[in-house]
């Protein structure tokens, strides 16, 4: 008899999501879909509101990764009112930004993902959370707890909220940096420098080589990828242009703000969500599972598969063993979480740059802005993917259009497509057990949605 | 058997859960005393068995119970009533469970315009999906649709005084919500005479960064708009509250300080009634950014 | 039913509210729908309450006080005043048309504009009760 199996909510992930299964007769899997329902209409209440208090109302999409909301709303309206930030207010910013990645990515790979890998994927559900890491592994569930908060206090000391944040405006920074703020912060810089280092290795070490089957097998699909770079292809994640990688290595590049010329959207009639796929390659778009069309992934496996390098040392040295095993681009979805503790020792390192930087304590942080009539494009990579927020103003100031891409919507189809591979190679006969759900779950989990 | 406690998030952005974690090693004290039975962030207990299908909602009972988010679909409505019936002291956690919060200014709209604009993009293309789940006429907070024990408000609440509450709940002490405004925690020069105007916030506000907050003139004083007087304070514990340290003004994210009050009549009766002028606010319904649920933000009444 | 429009009047002491008894005691008509509440100033009327009046399902909302000037508190109608126009601007946001609030001046010894003031107001709101209905919101 045909079946539907429902995993509702799907848990340990930054959403609301669920998945449903559908089985045919024989109890094999004729379908799989994650829904994400959550409808917020960000679109719909910003209209008519002065613009230069967007980046206070949107960061509100986001609650772990409000920063980049807040960012790319700002970067946005900068080009709305045709204001050219100082150079303190955009290194200001970008501190911040790439702080904030530092806390997100401790949360989901230690709080979120980490429990499948450590405790197991089979274990009990009861356990396989971060209490049950707590007590399995006091003392690394310990320090984990306080490096992730000393990254959010760092926020929080320097720019007021850590949470939806206030100190990004128009033109620049709300507040100059102080030599003493600043010696604060390069101190924690390298407290979370180091135990980026140790977080790789220890994955490496006592973790990944255990789920050498999974990382291989597990949601495994061919995508594109689309990532940010700078002008010598070395991974960006506040600002850049956007690389657009196809399936087989080729690339394409482009500034955001051409962003409709590459991309498009389209909502698909099972689903609520909207999706995005690569107008450019001009093949359509189809999650055929066999052959998919126009779909590519975002996210950190995808930032490391379309640059060419990392600016920094150690995540550069990481970079390159990463690539010797998995090659370019690499396709398994587990190794999102590879990706993810690469990416985090390049946020810590950028910290520790970014601050070495003199120009950062000089007082001159926002260029004071007039409003008017104009239209901006504003990205930054935010840790669940290319964020792009686009908004028109009138001549008070005020929105009249807005659109915004956030880092999922990219990867709604890739995750669908994914858990429809993990479904159907781990179900057959109509068998299913809790490991096997939390296998699927897996799949959409790497995808940090 | 430890006290069990429960979270539940709806219309939610998952901020104050991030605020709870912010608590840092002191989480890790309460959770040698609690027991977590439900918590779709960091764990995996599912509303029902895979092979139940729509079945009833498989709420464990809990001591303590906190939704955060407000109540904006039929789904929503669903896990807060069985939250209510699971849970012996429901908290509402964060402004937009308190007072609907950031995503009540969808309330402005009516509720198909709404998914119109979401749906149909900036170029008006495409349909309205029909899979979306029973969307309410507008964004409630949770007391507007069960009895709520306790009110938590802030976007996010202070993570301190998260554990405060949660510790005062189960040594069944009486709770110290703070009740005064965020001028009245505020350290800022305040001389009684200020600008007649408000101006938009496109500089930054004078102050000499050298210098401590306390010699920073009040931003409303400086002709910033500052939702400081009709805003609940206690967002920076008994330091200074947390914009002000940015160097930015208050928005009122921690809803009214008043029981019951209106923050945008009554910041403008703050203006009126201190001789500013009120015309250079651009949008004045802004004002309830925080607080549009209980009915205050509605669509405009359309003229025939 | 009756046809109509339901009233608040917020009237001072010291000026209206004497009006609206003389008139009574002159035999004045206005409409008997209009509800007054005897304030001590025009200046205490809170922007809250002539919204929660709105709310509860009064059609519109008046606050007379003394001439500009003549206040017997030196200065309270000129705050009424100030908030007047904060509550016209700020009655359009919260969903309900300005005309349904009026501010108005009217001495002790003026019955009769007191009463023609009332019969105005009727008369603006029973064409807006037939352009749109009040629906009645709780809480506040």
């Amino acid at each position: 008899m045909a079946q539907v199996i429902s995993i509702h909510p799907v848990t340990r992930i930054e959403g609301h999501a669920r998945i449903d299964i559908h089985l045919d007769e024989s109890g094999e899997v004729s379908d799989a879909r994650v829904g994400i329902s959550a409808l917020r209409g960000f679109e719909q209440f910003i209209i008519g509101r002065p613009a230069e208090e967007i980046p206070r109302i949107v960061s509100r999409i986001c609650g772990i990764c409000p920063w980049m909301h807040h960012l790319a709303a700002v970067k946005a309206i900068d080009g709305c009112f045709g204001v050219t930030p100082t150079p303190a207010g955009h290194l200001l910013r970008e501190l911040c930004q790439v702080v904030a990645h530092i806390h997100d990515k401790i949360l989901h790979f230690f709080f979120l993902a980490a429990p499948d890998f450590v405790l197991g994927p089979d274990s009990d559900y009861s356990v396989r959370n971060i209490m049950g890491l707590v007590k399995r592994e006091p003392e690394l569930a310990a320090q984990v707890v306080r490096m992730r908060q000393l990254g959010q206090m760092m926020l929080e000391r320097f720019a007021g909220k850590a949470i939806h944040p206030v100190a990004g405006v128009v033109g620049g920074f709300a507040k100059p940096m102080s030599e003493e703020e600043r010696r604060g912060l390069r101190a924690d810089g390298q407290v979370l420098l180091d135990f980026a280092s140790y977080a790789l290795d220890y994955a490496k070490g006592s973790v990944f080589h255990r789920y050498q089957e999974e990382f291989r097998s597990l949601g495994a699909i061919t995508t594109g990828f689309l990532g940010t770079v700078d002008d010598q292809g070395s991974l960006r994640l506040y600002d850049g242009r956007l690389r657009l990688m196809h399936p087989d290595g080729t690339w394409v590049e482009f500034p955001a703000s051409e962003y409709t010329d590459f991309l498009a959207e389209q909502v698909e009639p099972w689903s609520s969500a909207k999706m995005v796929f690569a107008k450019f390659w001009d093949e359509g778009f189809s999650l055929e599972p066999d052959a998919p069309k126009g779909v590519y992934r975002v996210n950190t496996l995808a930032r490391l598969n379309v640059c060419d390098r990392i600016a920094t040392p150690r995540a550069q040295a990481e970079l390159e063993e990463f690539r010797r095993r998995f090659g370019r681009p690499a396709q398994g979805t587990l190794l999102y979480h590879w990706a993810r503790l690469i990416e985090l020792i390049y946020a810590c390192e950028r910290v520790l740059e970014l601050l070495a930087d003199d120009r950062i304590t000089d007082p001159a942080v926002r260029t004071p802005a007039t409003s008017k009539a104009g239209r901006g494009v504003g990205h930054v990579e935010a840790p669940r993917g290319t964020l792009i927020h686009d908004y028109s103003t009138d001549e008070n100031g005020c929105i009249t259009r807005a659109n915004l891409i956030v880092g999922t919507t990219h990867n709604i189809a890739p995750m669908n497509l994914s858990v429809r591979q993990a479904a159907a190679s781990l179900i057959s006969k109509g068998k299913v057990d809790d490991g096997i759900l939390n296998r699927i779950e897996m799949a959409v989990r790497a995808y940090d949605p | 058997m430890p006290p069990r406690l429960s979270f539940e998030w709806l219309h939610a952005c998952s901020g104050c859960e991030i605020a709870l974690l912010n608590c840092g090693e002191r989480l890790l004290g309460l959770l040698d005393r609690v027991e977590i039975v439900h918590f779709p962030l960091l764990m995996d207990h599912k509303y029902q068995g895979w092979e139940g299908g729509e079945g009833e909602m498989n709420l464990p009972e809990a001591e303590i119970g906190l939704v955060s988010g407000g109540v904006a679909s039929e789904e929503h409505l669903v896990v807060l009533r069985a939250m209510r019936e699971k849970c012996r002291t429901l908290i509402s956690f964060g402004t937009c469970a308190t007072h609907g919060g950031i995503p009540a200014l969808r309330n402005q709209w009516p509720i198909n315009e709404a998914l119109r604009t979401v749906f149909t993009g900036p170029e008006g293309k495409g349909e309205v999906s029909n899979k979306i789940p029973a969307h309410l006429d507008r964004v409630y907070s949770i007391d507007e649709k069960v009895r709520v024990d306790v009110s938590l408000p802030g976007c996010p609440p202070r993570p301190e005084m998260i554990l405060e509450v949660i510790e005062a709940l189960l040594e069944h002490q009486s709770l110290h919500l703070p009740n005064k405004s965020v001028c009245e925690t505020c350290p800022t020069v305040c001389t009684g005479k200020g600008r007649a105007a408000v101006r938009r916030f496109l500089a930054n506000a004078e102050y000499d960064p050298e210098e401590p907050i306390d010699r920073m003139r009040c931003l409303l004083e400086q002709g910033l708009l500052c939702m400081g007087p009709v805003t609940a304070g206690g967002c920076g514990g008994k330091d200074t509250p947390l914009c002000i340290r940015a160097r930015v003004p208050c928005r009122g994210c921690y809803g009214p300080v008043r029981q019951g009050g209106n923050q945008l009549l009554d910041m403008m009766n703050a203006l009126a009634s201190n001789g500013i002028d009120h015309r250079g606010i651009v949008d004045r319904t802004s004002l309830l950014r925080f607080s549009g649920a209980h009915g205050l933000l509605r669509p405009r009444r359309q003229r025939t | 039913m009756n046809p109509d429009p339901k009233i608040i009047a917020f009237c001072c002491n010291w000026c209206s509210y004497a009006a609206a008894d003389l008139a009574g005691i002159s035999r004045l008509q206005y409409p008997g729908s209009i509800r007054i509440i005897r304030v001590m100033c025009s200046g205490m009327v809170h922007p809250e309450m002539v919204l929660h009046a709105l709310d509860k399902g009064a059609d519109g909302v008046m606050i007379i006080g003394c001439h500009l000037g003549e206040c017997h508190y030196i200065t309270g109608n000129e705050m009424a005043l100030a908030r007047a126009e904060v509550i016209a601007d700020t009655l359009e946001d919260l969903g309900y048309e300005s005309e349904r609030f009026q501010v108005a001046w009217i001495s002790s010894a003026e019955p009769e504009r007191l009463a023609e003031a009332f019969r105005e107001m009727s008369g603006r709101l029973a064409v807006l009760r037939g352009l749109s209905p009040i629906e009645t919101v709780g809480g506040g």
